[in-house]
């Protein structure tokens, strides 16, 4: 008899929670909806020029090695390359919110650089 | 042998001032148009020399220039406040001396303490002989501040944000890291002079003269070998560059 009772009672406080989790997550999951995470295909803004600074696929995969490169020798060594600094990036991707962030969020990255450099938008 | 290697010289020499722009004035080159690419060169050793006579106890054109260019904030608070050049005042307790007032910077010495106590290799020697702070290695230690006898360096205390009146092309800073003076670097590699120098000449009463010392022809080279000059605390042997005249 007591066990019975133990495991109704078992029962009627795992309920709720379940039900709670069941109720919550789905909710929790279209929240994100265009919104960065996971949900859906990753739109960014097209830029402007024809061309990236090299192939766009190289780019993609390379960016940030490259320009932790650039920002290495042009500090320590004094080679700036008018064209492969972090500057040159704004004439084509003019909006950093809807360019470089959005990827960022999308794949969970945050670069801490416009913490001190300029990016116009 | 001497002979050929002196032309050869000759007409290198040309073909860089060809390539780097319009010299100005021997050992200050400005260049016609931005260069695509730049690079420090080993050969140059810039310095600076300040001639404190002519030099006015309330001007601030320096510092002023030094702000807006390099987007130094001022807190208000004194024992935090950044400082990359400040008006410094020298008075002789038994006043037989005139008062003078004078800026004091990153001294960019040649055996610079700040570099040799850096313990991530942030700061370092440029090949040109200017000593910089790499911000994105700092870690703000602060070993640096505490070598350097000049108090040339400061620590970001608080967040900084940029304003309409901030120039874009130059970075803010990050609250932790170390930095100082640079002799706006990112001027020099663009052939222009720093900015404090260049409001001397302009607002001031031209009391700064910036150059290569290792060019025998420039203006700074002819005057520290022609005219008597001072560093600071040249005892301890770091061998500042930034002379004074009239000290
Ligand atoms: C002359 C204009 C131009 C400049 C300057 C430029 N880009 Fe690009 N970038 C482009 C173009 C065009 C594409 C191709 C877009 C496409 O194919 O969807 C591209 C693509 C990219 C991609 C891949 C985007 C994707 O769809 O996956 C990245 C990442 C990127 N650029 C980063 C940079 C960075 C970082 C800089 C600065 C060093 C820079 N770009 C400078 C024009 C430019
Ligand atoms: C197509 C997606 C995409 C776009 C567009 C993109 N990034 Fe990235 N970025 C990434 C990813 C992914 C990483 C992380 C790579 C890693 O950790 O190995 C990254 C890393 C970086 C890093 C290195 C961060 C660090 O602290 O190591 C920098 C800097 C950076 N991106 C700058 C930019 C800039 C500037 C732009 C816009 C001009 C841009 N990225 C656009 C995907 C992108
Ligand atoms: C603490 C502030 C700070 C942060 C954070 C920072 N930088 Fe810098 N960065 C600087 C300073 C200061 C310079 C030197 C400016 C000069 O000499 O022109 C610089 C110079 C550069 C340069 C060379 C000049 C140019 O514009 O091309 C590059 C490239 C660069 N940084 C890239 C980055 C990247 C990428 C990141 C992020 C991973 C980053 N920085 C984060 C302060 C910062």
């Amino acid at each position: 008899m007591l066990r019975l009772s133990s495991l109704v009672r078992f029962v009627l406080t795992i309920l709720p929670i379940v039900a709670g989790l069941l109720w919550v997550n789905p909710v929790d999951l279209w929240a994100h909806d265009g919104q960065g995470g996971h949900a859906g295909a990753l739109r960014l803004e097209l830029p402007e020029g024809k061309e990236c600074v090299k192939s766009a696929e190289w780019m993609r995969r390379n960016h940030m090695d490259f320009l932790k490169h650039n920002r290495d020798q042009a500090v320590r060594e004094g080679i700036r390359v008018k064209t492969d600094s972090l500057k040159n990036c704004t004439t084509c991707h003019t909006s950093r919110e809807k360019f470089c962030d959005r990827c960022h969020t999308y794949t969970g990255v945050a670069p801490n650089c416009f913490e001190c450099h300029h990016y116009p938008k | 042998m001497t002979m050929a290697t002196l032309e050869r010289r000759a007409v290198l020499g040309l073909a860089g001032a060809l390539a780097a722009g319009v010299t100005l004035a021997p050992g200050m080159t400005l260049l016609a148009a931005p260069a695509e690419r730049t690079e420090a060169s080993a050969g140059r050793r810039w310095a600076m020399l300040i001639d404190t006579t002519q030099c006015a106890a309330n001007c601030t054109a320096c510092t002023t220039a030094c702000r807006k260019e390099n987007n130094v904030p001022l807190f208000g608070e004194p024992s935090r406040d950044i400082h990359w050049i400040r008006k410094v005042e020298i008075r002789d307790k038994d006043q037989r001396r005139p008062t003078v007032s004078l800026p004091v910077l990153c001294n960019h010495c040649e055996n610079p303490p700040c570099v040799h106590v850096c313990p991530t290799e942030a700061s370092f020697i440029r090949k040109d002989g200017i000593v910089l702070v790499d911000e994105h290695r700092c870690i703000g230690c602060r070993y640096c501040i505490i070598a350097c006898p000049y108090k040339a360096r400061s620590l970001v205390y608080h967040e900084t944000k940029r304003g309409a009146e901030s120039n874009p092309d130059v970075p803010i800073r990050s609250k932790g890291v170390v930095e100082k003076c640079t002799f706006c670097v990112h001027r020099l590699d663009n052939g222009q002079e720093p900015a404090c120098v260049e409001a001397c000449k302009g607002e001031g009463k031209g009391a700064m003269l910036f150059g290569d010392l290792n060019d025998p022809r420039s203006e700074i080279a002819k005057r520290v070998h022609t005219v008597a000059t001072k560093t600071m605390r040249p005892d301890l042997g770091l061998k500042p560059r930034i002379y004074y005249q009239g000290l």
